[in-house]
């Protein structure tokens, strides 16, 4: 593989005793847009200001292009950033926000004219172009940021959360807006975020931040059906689990005993090594004869719209969450209905350790 | 603009401070300009004074000198008001304290310690004579650069404060935006910093200028007769030459130059702001 356009090797950051970013490597692809996806606190801003230069790692190298960045300052690095809270300068209008790059680096009167111009049709505010910044919406706003930042022709754009503060509708109509931007204009971007949904549509790879780490770095279909740690499965849609103990393997298929009965699985594991057992909600029917099958009690039926959740209790106190287009027929709270789902769906992971947290 | 004009309750919570003012300091304000007017003629006191060389160049001192005060009193506070603006904890409190507690002490007493360290055996004419900047020591009292320095001393505070408190609500984050564009420190301190904290600054250079151009007690300490502005002419005419006419005239010709500079300063910063 050629080398990665942006590396990031062992990037660690403490403030005091806290250490925020725990080596942290990343290698991005020329072109690819990368979602940094993480709980509150895993240190997603921490990274990006360290792409950034707006800060230095204690150790570890940043490259970009070939070139090592790690203590350029941030006005020789050529990346873009889009603030959380937008930092737009609110002593310059729209137009004069989107120029302010260009001029910094001395570039021609005309060429600014044109390249503002650009920008602002492309995020479609070339009829604001003369407002002050405090008489834009959020959304406006949002957009005049993204111009800004790429006016100046980056190298690499990097995202904040940008969408956090706009609501739903917007925000997916803002996701697909950037997307056709960043298409267009042909920048690698890294795009934080701590919504799920966001991070699975928009993103070529998607890398699960937690406690300082990258846990994997993946595509969202992988990291939705292939999670490699049990926090992935859990941060990334909804899952269930159910504990045991794996008592054969055979040809990377193993037999695990649960309170519930049976179950197989593919994975590698020594007999006798305590296992978390993870299933997708949509993959599970309700009905016998799947690859995978136990007895389980309703207890709740939620309407969701499109679809029906279906809350089950396993033997010994395990819950089951079951995704379907429809309730099955005549099924009450109390029931005791068989479940199934096929082998290949069935997620093991190592135990947690005594006391320590998934 | 809205145009129609309603009564504002709130209007109501200036009422102590309007009448305070009017008595204490409106109504003796009327009686000056009254006197000024009234003695010999009606405004042949202000022909008279504006057709004296001598005027012009105690005009001239004044705005001068205080012209030079605001200069130093900008040159050293922005710094200090960036840095003030930007420490934490500390820091902070420390230099707080330093600008803050200077200001209990006396503007009298503060003249007098000026008078020690500007004097030919001075603290300050023995370093730079030490440093060999100097070849023989000199006397900084009783002349216009210690007038300046000592003024700059008493006076800087009223400039750094305002500047810190609009820096301080500067988003640090808007910095940084510049840097990610490629705009150098010294292009984000002329085109970020300097821009947002400008309603700072021309407070800052409103209470400075009009202050230095008013003062009485240093010039009189620091610098003595020979050197007179508009403030220290007042007080001689009243004090001295018992010619109050004079007096009420240079003291309204003082106050129309410090309203000025001070209307002049609020409607920039007003328009400033408003295209902020
Ligand atoms: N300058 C700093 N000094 C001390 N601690 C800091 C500093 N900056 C960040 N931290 C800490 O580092 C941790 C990670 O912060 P960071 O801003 O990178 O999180 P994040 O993943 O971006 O979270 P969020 O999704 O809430 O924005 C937090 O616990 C934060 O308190
Ligand atoms: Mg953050």
């Amino acid at each position: 593989m050629n080398p990665a356009f942006l590396d990031i090797t062992g990037a660690s950051r403490s403030f005091g005793a806290a250490t925020v970013l725990d080596g942290v490597d990343l290698a991005v692809g020329k072109g690819e847009f990368i979602s940094l996806l993480g709980p509150s606190g895993c240190g997603k801003t921490t990274l990006l200001r360290i792409v950034a230069g707006l800060m230095t790692p204690d150790t570890g190298r940043v490259v970009l292009d070939t070139h090592e960045i790690t203590r350029k300052p941030p006005h020789r690095r050529d990346i873009g950033v889009v603030f959380q809270n937008y930092a737009l300068f609110p002593h310059l209008s729209v137009a004069e926000n989107v120029a302010f790059g260009l001029k910094a680096r001395g570039a021609a009167r005309e060429t600014i004219a044109l390249t503002v111009a650009r920008y602002l049709g492309l995020v479609q505010m070339t009829a604001f172009a003369d407002r002050s910044i405090k008489a834009l919406s959020g959304g406006q706003q949002q957009r005049v940021a993204v111009a800004r930042a790429l006016a100046v022709g980056p190298k690499l754009m990097l995202l904040d959360e940008p969408f956090s503060a706009l609501d739903r509708k917007l925000r997916e109509a803002m996701q697909i807006d950037l997307k056709r931007i960043l298409r267009e204009v042909g920048t690698t971007a890294i795009f934080v975020t701590h919504d799920q949904d966001e991070a699975l549509t928009m993103s070529d790879r998607i890398a699960v931040m937690y406690r300082g780490r990258i846990e994997q770095l993946d595509t969202p279909t992988q990291i939705y059906h292939r999670p490699a740690t049990p926090f992935a499965l859990d941060f990334v849609g909804l899952s269930s689990r159910l504990a045991g103990t794996v008592v054969a393997s055979h040809e990377r298929m193993l037999t695990i005993e649960t309170a519930a009965g049976r179950l197989c699985a593919p994975g590698q594991f020594i007999p006798g090594s305590p296992v978390v057992i993870g299933i997708r909600p949509e993959r599970v029917t309700v009905g016998a004869g799947g690859e995978n099958s136990i007895e389980a009690t309703l207890i709740d039926i939620v309407f969701q719209g499109a679809r029906v959740q279906l809350h089950f209790e396993a033997p010994a106190g395990g819950r089951l969450l079951v995704e379907a287009h429809e309730a099955p027929s005549g099924a009450a709270p109390g029931a005791s209905l068989p479940l199934s789902w096929r082998q290949a769906d069935t997620l093991v992971y190592p135990a947690p350790a005594e006391g320590g947290a998934a | 603009m809205s145009t129609t004009r309603r009564f504002d309750p709130i209007l109501l919570l200036a009422a102590p401070a309007v009448a305070y003012l009017t008595v204490v300091y409106g109504l003796p304000l009327l009686f000056l300009l009254g006197r000024s007017l009234l003695g010999t003629g009606g405004f042949s006191a202000f022909a008279g004074f504006f057709a004296d060389p001598f005027s012009w160049i105690v005009l001239g001192n004044t705005v001068r000198s205080a012209a030079l005060v605001t200069l130093v009193c900008l040159v050293i506070g922005y710094p200090t008001a960036l840095v003030l603006a930007r420490a934490g904890g500390f820091v902070q409190a420390a230099i707080l304290v330093a600008i803050i507690l200077p200001l209990s002490v006396g503007v009298v007493v503060k003249a007098f310690a000026w008078q020690i360290v500007l004097r030919r055996d001075g603290v300050v004419s023995q370093i730079f004579t030490g440093l060999g900047i100097w070849d023989e020591p000199q006397r900084l009292l009783f002349t216009e650069t210690g007038l300046v320095i000592g003024a700059a001393n008493i006076f800087v505070p009223f400039m750094i404060l305002p500047i810190y408190s609009v820096l301080k609500l500067v988003d640090p984050r808007l910095g940084e935006a510049a840097a990610t564009l490629g705009a150098s420190p010294v292009y984000r301190f002329f085109k970020v910093a300097i821009p947002l904290s400008l309603p700072g600054i021309i407070t800052g250079i409103a209470f400075v200028f009009s202050m230095a151009a008013s003062m009485y007690v240093i010039p009189s300490l620091v610098i003595g007769d020979r050197f007179q502005t508009l403030a220290t002419l007042t007080g001689r005419s009243f004090l001295f030459m018992r010619n109050e006419q004079l007096g009420s005239t240079t003291a309204v010709v003082l106050l129309a130059l410090t309203i000025g500079i001070v209307v002049a300063s609020s409607r920039l910063s007003r328009r400033l702001g408003g295209a902020a």
